[in-house]
């Protein structure tokens, strides 16, 4: 019975797939064009900014503020956090040796809910009400009186992205506990599967929140209720709170499985284990409680008073302590060891200064009376693209080379790749360094231009060849990418690695591990090296292999929100045909849109899902 | 396989005899775990918001101590008999089991019907709509929200109970069932919250 | 013998699958009391404002964790990672619930 399942090809297979590496695949392919998407707005602000105002306007003000509010949002909810979650979804289940994820299906969905929300927020283009209200979206800027649908687009959008990574959240988490293969304790577990446990456990615990208040912004919108609206008793400070409250975790989720990736890449090419483990793991969790009391300092100038300002500086300060230790951590590991610069490496060693500058602005700004002057200021936007490209972006592009052999089979041109790297970290700096000191010389953020003679020209300039040679690094990278589809067959293990996913195929196959692999200790593939061995033990004899069937519902469960998504959007929009009126004025694509997404549920449950089994005589022939 | 037979055969605890059972129940209480946040997130907004009521009537004025009460004692004698509905699993007594989780059913009815009419009363009779303040819009927001997943637990432990006539009790539909008692009790845990935040405190001022 | 073993075979069992409806009928008879002890603090006017809003929301923490412990098997073995996350979800929300009431209007 179990035994005859339909297998898809080509287009059907992608979009029905509940393989947690194809998903991986699809995270990464997604993530990319996003934030390629992203980085267009970045040139075009860069672009704008070049020069001051008069010499070269290609933007203006209105077009200014929704490249702008479109480049954050882009780049953290559709850029930065699939590339986290493909990373996740292609190394976390490898690392614990499993053969999958726990909920293969909620995986799918995950990546399709994140994909439609992103899709909708980028249609905005295309329908010219484009958010114009920064990423933040602070009331009553996001409310009815001062913007327009681009409001909604963000608030549904991020909605429904957002349902996405909750989902993909507690997955891993279940993962991570239920799943590990024999004798994969948790103090066993590499560090990348302990930051995206943890990162997973933020998600969970912050993103409830930006949905509560996501559905305010559009309850106040669509409804007319008056959460934030100040003339009907609302208040708007308590957006930013919700938001913050969100909001500052959501730095910790894109950042810890950075520390994770670079814990991994660190040890590998410097060929030592990683310095103080299990102080690693203890900071990972440190961060991850600090997260969420230390949301305020992103408002210390709203006027909540010296206790709450004096109490979140220190509470930020704290935070310094576990990252501190991760810092140190690294370069102990990579102190004395047989370091060998591939470019993977390159990103990793140069992620530590570059994090750690980014850490430091932090600290600054931690300090209230200091936040004053900052604030609202260039050295706000250096602070935090430090920390996000220095850090996150950085340690992503070693992630990606590194694991690249293993997504998918192939390997990247390391030549390239050190072009790439030295572009993009070269860019980096010229873009951003001075945008510290622009920001002290008093050069407000998010204003779309500025006079000349202010001694801001030179430094503006500056900053906007760096990004172009940012983007040259980008545009090596996607070269690099698309050569290396014809490019060498991986081995399963290029880097000499110390992990589980190094001691099966690259790419692994669909089940992952043929026999279940006895983990004996920490870098267990590296421990089986030592011993003389050339693969893990098995913890299992051979026997057939459980696989979950692929399913179309996911796709259609999240295009169902998607469809839902525009009605409640236009409900309350003048059409010029009376029936388009009638169509979204009477909720009736609204409630269609939900319809198919229950209708999908409700199949999902009453329809068991019995898989099929890989036998042994199929494992055999494989090798 | 005769249904008696095959019950013989389920291991005492279905709802975790297998790894998908026991990632379905660790998964949902992670889920609980996040829905925690977010009823802690409409509760802060509520406190905020809670003296915010214009010209519109307030708390002392609308709410009614007994009609709390009767949907309180509903909703705590419901989560009891889901829990007997649980034990009846485990004794693997379907018939007691479809009868509890019916009694379950019917009470959360009972709450919505409540539910319903004290909005309606509100609305028709006090001028006390969602937009008619700040007050009122955190007020519908976070008791609205509650209903809509005792709406919502009522539509899925129905669906479940017709699965188990069909499918009978097995390793695949024990979880599911043990899965909704959770988030039945879980519902009932808010309301605790919601009858002392909302209405108690809203009575006292 | 036989018979004597299969006795304690299935105390063994059911001890480890439930343990009867005694406790879960206690905890709804606690729950009740909470209830109504909260509800007549309310109703009786000779008592502190501030007082009474305490007194009912320590009752009501009260009550959760009971129903927390009993009826969803809290209390019962192999729950780390359930009381862990809940926990934490729960220290959210009251960072929330701190945030509400000091720093949102001044």
């Amino acid at each position: 019975m179990a035994h005859s399942v339909k297998k898809y090809r080509g287009l059907m297979d992608w979009i029905t797939t509940v393989d947690h590496k194809k998903i991986g695949i699809l995270y990464f392919a997604a993530g990319g064009l996003f934030f390629v998407i992203g980085g267009i707005e970045a040139l075009l602000i860069r672009l704008q900014l070049m020069f001051p105002k008069g010499t070269f306007d290609i933007l203006d003000g209105q077009t200014y503020n929704e490249v702008m509010t479109m480049h954050g949002t882009t780049m953290i909810f559709l850029a930065a956090m699939p590339l986290v979650f493909g990373l996740m979804n292609a190394v976390v289940p490898l690392q614990i040796g499993a053969r999958d994820v726990a909920f293969p299906f909620l995986n799918s969905l995950g990546f399709w809910t994140f994909f439609f929300g992103g899709v909708l927020l980028n249609i905005s283009w295309f329908t010219g009400t484009v958010p114009d209200i920064g990423w933040t979206a602070y009331a009553p800027l996001s409310g009815q009186e001062f913007s327009g649908t681009g409001s909604d687009y963000y608030a549904i959008g991020l909605q429904i992205a957002g349902i996405g990574t909750l989902v993909g959240g507690i997955n891993f988490l279940v993962t991570i506990i239920n799943m590990r293969a024999p004798g994969m304790s948790f103090m066993r577990m590499p560090l990348f599967t302990w930051t995206s446990f943890i990162t997973s456990g933020i998600i969970l615990f912050a993103f409830p929140a930006l949905a509560v208040g996501l559905i305010y912004i559009s309850f106040d919108r669509l409804f007319d209720a008056n959460f934030f609206v100040t003339a009907t008793g609302g208040n708007a400070i308590l957006w930013e709170h919700i938001f913050w409250i969100f909001g500052h975790p959501e730095v910790y989720i894109l950042v810890l499985p950075a520390f994770g990736a670079i814990s991994e890449i660190l040890p590998t090419f410097a060929r030592k284990r990683l310095f103080g483990y299990s102080s690693m793991v203890f900071a990972t969790a440190l961060i991850g409680f600090l997260s969420f009391m230390v949301w305020a300092h992103h408002m210390f100038t709203v006027g909540m008073g010296d206790i709450a300002n004096a109490l979140f500086g220190v509470a930020t300060m704290l935070i310094a302590i576990p990252t501190g230790i991760k810092v140190f951590n690294w370069l102990f590991t990579i102190w004395g060891g047989k370091i060998q610069f591939t470019t993977a490496m390159l990103y990793a060693t140069s992620f530590i200064p570059t994090f750690v500058m980014g850490g430091v602005t932090g600290v600054m700004l931690a300090i209230p009376p200091a936040d004053f002057q900052f604030h609202d200021s260039y050295f706000v936007v250096a602070h935090f693209h430090y920390v996000i490209v220095g850090g996150i972006v950085l340690s992503l592009l070693a992630a990606a080379y590194y694991w690249w052999p293993k997504m998918f089979g192939r390997m990247l041109n390391e030549t390239l790749g050190k072009w790439s790297f030295w572009l993009f970290f070269i860019g980096f700096h010229l873009t951003f360094f001075i945008q510290h000191f622009l920001g002290l010389w008093g050069m407000p953020r998010r204003v779309f231009t500025y006079l000349p003679n202010q001694g801001w020209d030179t430094a503006n300039f500056v900053s906007s060849i760096g990004a172009f040679f940012m983007a040259a690094g980008v545009i090596v990278i996607l070269i690099n990418a698309i050569i290396s589809i014809k490019g060498p067959k991986a081995p399963a293990d290029p880097w000499d690695g110390r992990t589980l996913e190094w001691s099966i195929a690259s790419p692994s196959p669909e089940y992952n591990f043929k026999q279940l692999p006895l983990v004996r200790g920490l870098d267990a593939f590296w421990l089986e090296k030592m011993d003389g061995k050339k693969e893990m033990t098995p913890a299992e004899p051979l026997g057939p292999i459980h696989m979950p069937s692929p399913s179309i519902l996911p796709f259609f469960m999240s295009l169902g929100l998607f469809i839902a998504g525009f009605g409640f959007m236009y409900r309350g929009y003048e059409f010029e045909s009376a029936f388009m009126n009638n169509l979204f004025g009477y909720n009736i694509i609204a409630i269609f849109g939900l319809a198919i997404t229950l209708v999908c549920m409700f199949l999902r449950s009453v329809y068991d899902d019995h898989g099929y089994h890989i036998e042994v005589e199929e494992l055999q022939k494989e090798g | 396989m005769s249904q008696a037979a095959h019950l013989d055969k389920l291991p005492p605890e279905p709802e975790k005899a297998t790894l998908e059972g026991r990632n379905k129940v660790l998964g949902f209480w992670l889920f609980l775990g996040g829905e925690t946040v977010l009823f802690g997130t409409l509760f802060a907004t509520f406190i905020a918001l809670r003296n915010s009521v214009l010209d519109g009537p307030t708390g002392i004025e609308l709410f009614s101590l007994s009609i709390t009460a009767i949907a309180t004692f509903i909703l705590l004698t419901s989560s009891l008999t889901s829990v007997f509905a649980i034990q009846a699993m485990h004794h693997k007594n379907i018939k007691n089991m479809l009868t509890w989780l019916g009694v379950t059913v019917v009470l959360g009815l009972g709450f919505l019907v409540l539910e319903i009419y004290e909005f309606y009363e509100y609305v028709a009779h006090d001028g006390f709509g969602f937009t008619t303040s700040a007050f009122s819009s955190s007020f519908y927001a976070l008791v609205g929200f509650h209903g809509a997943h005792v709406a919502l637990g009522v539509l899925w432990i129905s669906l479940l109970m017709l699965q188990i006539k069909k499918k009978g009790l097995t390793t695949v539909t024990a979880p599911k069932i043990y899965v909704a008692s959770l988030y039945w009790h879980f519902i009932d845990v808010v309301w605790v919250f919601i009858f002392t935040i909302v209405y108690l405190m809203g009575k006292v001022g | 013998m036989e018979a004597n073993q299969e006795q304690v075979q299935d105390r063994v069992k059911r001890g480890r699958i439930h343990e009867g409806p005694r406790n879960h009928i206690i905890a709804f008879g606690i729950s009740i009391f909470l209830t109504l002890l909260a509800f007549m603090a309310v109703a009786n006017s000779a008592l502190d404002a501030t007082f009474i809003k305490i007194f009912i929301v320590i009752l009501a923490v009260f009550q959760a964790v009971i129903q927390l412990a009993f009826w969803m098997h809290m209390k019962d073995r192999g729950h780390f990672f359930q009381i862990l996350f809940l926990a934490t979800g729960a220290f959210v929300a009251i960072t929330a619930f701190i945030m509400a009431v000091y720093w949102v209007w001044w």
